[in-house]
């Protein structure tokens, strides 16, 4: 009996937190959202600063691919307990394949806002079949991913956790999504004349980092569920919460994701190949520093102190800090790649200037708030804390509320 | 079956942008969507700095990464080697953009290039056009990306498709002297007073375009990216083309 007066008493306070999110994402996206078609009616594509003479993609592009990237992410965090058997993440994975749905819508979203003409790609992909195309195969292995996302939540919903072929869509889950993102990565990867993204190496870097946004976003999202307080937490939730065990796999993620980085910039600044002059431009800028110091190398440490991986304020904060670190981390990566001009007028300037216009912003913003909201939306209908163990519970907490 | 090919003379290129000109005025060119450019370079350091030029077509390249990168075939390689678009296929991704080494490729809808006003509002289009040009030629061929374009796709230097394809078969040289092959030679070419451009069939040994990339050394720009353009310059003792790409602007 107690333990049902509990999970009432969570289940309510999970929906009121939920509530507050909702609403203000309403509020938010209706306005970014409202600017936005403003100005894409009135003015056009001309209202992005993005421009023919040297950045193409902007930040509508690097906000797609920071939300695609982090459902990635999310995905391969819920294959933890679904494909490879790690039982205590069990608490965490329907909130991290909800949010894996709905990242990815955003990242859809946004990217339907930016592309000229969008609807067109639904009839001259198909018939087109340019198998060459990096960008081919990416709509195709996300198109993929977001169905098996779907199956996967829904029989989640019917309390299929075990069944063959909850486990086959599992698996075959986890492959669609190391192939989405690591063709992400090809997309940048392939083209030799960017000699800032070409290599295979950014498709290995796309798919760590995008494990690394996964695992932040779960331990935002996981407190902000219960309003930022542990005690509110079912216990086998609160066990993870309160374990090492998140921590460890966040501080590892980090950690990679500072070696890769390093590296890359090492190479990019010693090389003289032409087309790595963006390497300086992003070694002196400012947004570089925030995003290693403030966004990656302090959570880490902060990860690795004993001390403060088992609390839940140090946990927030480093996620906090490691997602914004990567949303610039995903902007510079792609606009740093396209600051060398390629031959255009005489006019041209040495290197190409790049600011996003408030459209671009709006976009952003638009798109952030749709995470959110959409992710209110499933705490408040789709009981994401639910586990293997605690159905009966669930039913019964359904049930009162 | 053709293989179109240019052949830039820049011992004789004066520098003078007719071409770039002629190129806008025949393809309804906005002002700054220059499908056809002379780019001015410095080379060297002062006391040896040298003012250096070359005007940069699309390439046509045999290996269009362009092509190859297209996720709906809108960019594609037609029959007689010109690298077209279709603008009843473009979504605007803009993924050939980042992926031509030589920045042919515009994007329509943009903030106007540099000063003045902005001749899309000066001359609004009332259909599916971009704008509607004051004057423009009568020719418009969404298919092969021919024309005025409408909104929100990409585009490129046709190799005066509209003109070109119209020439007899079995062209190989199309030389702006001669009136039999005149009015099919693509506008840039016809319009060259030094006559620095040549245009015919790369596929055929005897072809101007060949002697002339036979004899006068032609090279083609970047060529270690692999494209392949099929529009050679001859350098000779006074041109030169670039290496590198973040080259000083003058
Ligand atoms: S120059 Fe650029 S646009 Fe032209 S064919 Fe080559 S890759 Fe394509
Ligand atoms: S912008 Fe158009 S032509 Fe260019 S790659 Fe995209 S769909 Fe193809």
């Amino acid at each position: 009996m107690a333990t049902f007066a509990k999970s009432t008493e969570i289940s309510s306070r999970v929906r009121s937190a939920a509530n507050a999110w909702l609403v203000s994402c309403i509020i938010v996206g209706g306005i970014s959202g409202a600017y936005m078609l403003y100005q894409l009616t009135s003015v056009g594509h001309a209202a992005f600063n993005t421009s023919s003479d040297g950045v193409n993609w902007g930040l509508p592009i690097a906000t797609y691919v920071f939300f695609a990237l982090t459902s990635s992410g999310l995905s391969m965090i819920a294959s933890l307990a679904m494909v490879f058997g790690f039982k205590q993440f069990y608490p965490i994975v329907k909130r991290c394949i909800w949010l894996a749905i709905i990242t990815l819508a955003s990242g859809f979203a946004v990217l339907a806002f930016e592309l000229g003409h969008p609807f067109r790609m639904l009839w001259a992909m198909p018939t087109g079949m340019q198998v060459a195309s990096p960008m081919f195969w990416m709509g195709v292995f996300y198109t993929i991913d977001l169905v098996l996302l779907i199956i996967k939540f829904y029989l989640i919903m019917q309390d299929d956790w075990h069944s063959n072929l909850s486990k086959l869509i599992g698996v075959a889950s986890f492959v669609a999504v190391i192939l989405a993102s690591g063709m992400l990565g090809l997309l940048f990867g392939s083209v030799a004349m960017r000699p800032m993204w070409f290599g295979s190496f950014t498709s290995i870097y796309y798919m760590l980092t995008a494990a690394l946004c996964g695992a932040a976003a779960i331990v935002v999202t996981t407190y902000m569920a219960f309003d930022f307080d542990n005690r509110n937490m079912p216990d086998e939730l609160r066990a993870l919460a309160e374990s090492d065990q998140l921590p460890k796999v966040f501080a590892t993620l980090i950690g990679i994701t500072l070696v890769m980085i390093v590296t890359r910039m090492w190479t990019g600044l010693w090389s003289n190949l032409d087309g790595l002059e963006g390497f300086h431009v992003l070694i002196r800028s400012p947004l570089f520093w925030i995003e290693f110091l403030l966004g990656l190398v302090l959570p880490f440490w902060m990860m690795l102190q004993p001390g403060m991986q088992v609390r839940m304020q140090p946990q927030m904060i480093a996620a906090f800090l490691v997602l914004g670190g990567m949303f610039i981390n995903r902007y510079e990566f792609i606009v740093s790649g396209q600051v060398v001009p390629m031959f255009k007028g005489t006019w041209v300037n040495s290197l190409e200037p790049y600011f996003p216009s408030t459209t671009e912003w709006a976009m952003a913003i638009f798109g952030l708030a749709v995470a959110l909201g959409g992710y209110a939306i499933g705490e408040k209908l789709f009981h994401l804390s639910a586990t293997p163990n605690h159905t009966t519970q669930n039913k019964l907490a359904g049930a009162a509320a | 079956m053709a293989k179109w090919g240019m052949v830039i003379d820049l011992e004789k290129c004066t520098g003078c942008q007719a071409c770039t000109i002629a190129c806008g005025m025949e393809n309804s060119r906005l002002p700054g969507e220059h499908w056809q450019d002379v780019i001015f370079f410095q080379e060297g350091e002062y006391p040896n700095a040298e003012i250096k030029w070359f005007p940069r077509p699309c390439m046509h390249c045999e290996n269009p990464s362009c092509v190859a990168v297209c996720p709906v075939r809108a960019t594609y390689k037609a029959e007689d080697g010109q690298v077209l678009i279709d603008w009843e296929r473009c979504i605007g991704c803009k993924y050939c953009m980042i992926a031509c080494p030589y920045g042919v490729r515009f994007y329509t809808e943009e903030k106007a290039t540099y000063g003045g006003p902005n001749m899309k509002d000066v001359f609004k289009s009332e259909d599916a056009h971009s704008w509607s040009p004051p004057w423009k030629m009568p020719q418009e061929d969404w298919k092969h990306g021919v024309g005025v374009q409408p909104h929100d796709v990409v585009s490129k230097c046709t190799f005066c498709f509209h003109r070109v394809s119209k020439a007899p078969k079995g062209t190989v040289d199309f030389d702006p002297q001669n009136p039999a092959t005149r009015e099919y030679t693509p506008a840039c070419v016809v319009t060259c007073s030094p006559g620095a451009r040549f245009f015919g069939d790369l596929s055929n040994p005897n072809s101007e375009v060949n002697r002339q990339i036979a004899y006068k050394n032609g090279v083609r720009l970047l060529d270690h990216l692999g494209n392949k353009p099929q529009v050679y310059y001859l350098t000779g003792e006074g041109g030169s083309v670039p290496a590198t790409r973040s080259l000083k602007k003058i």
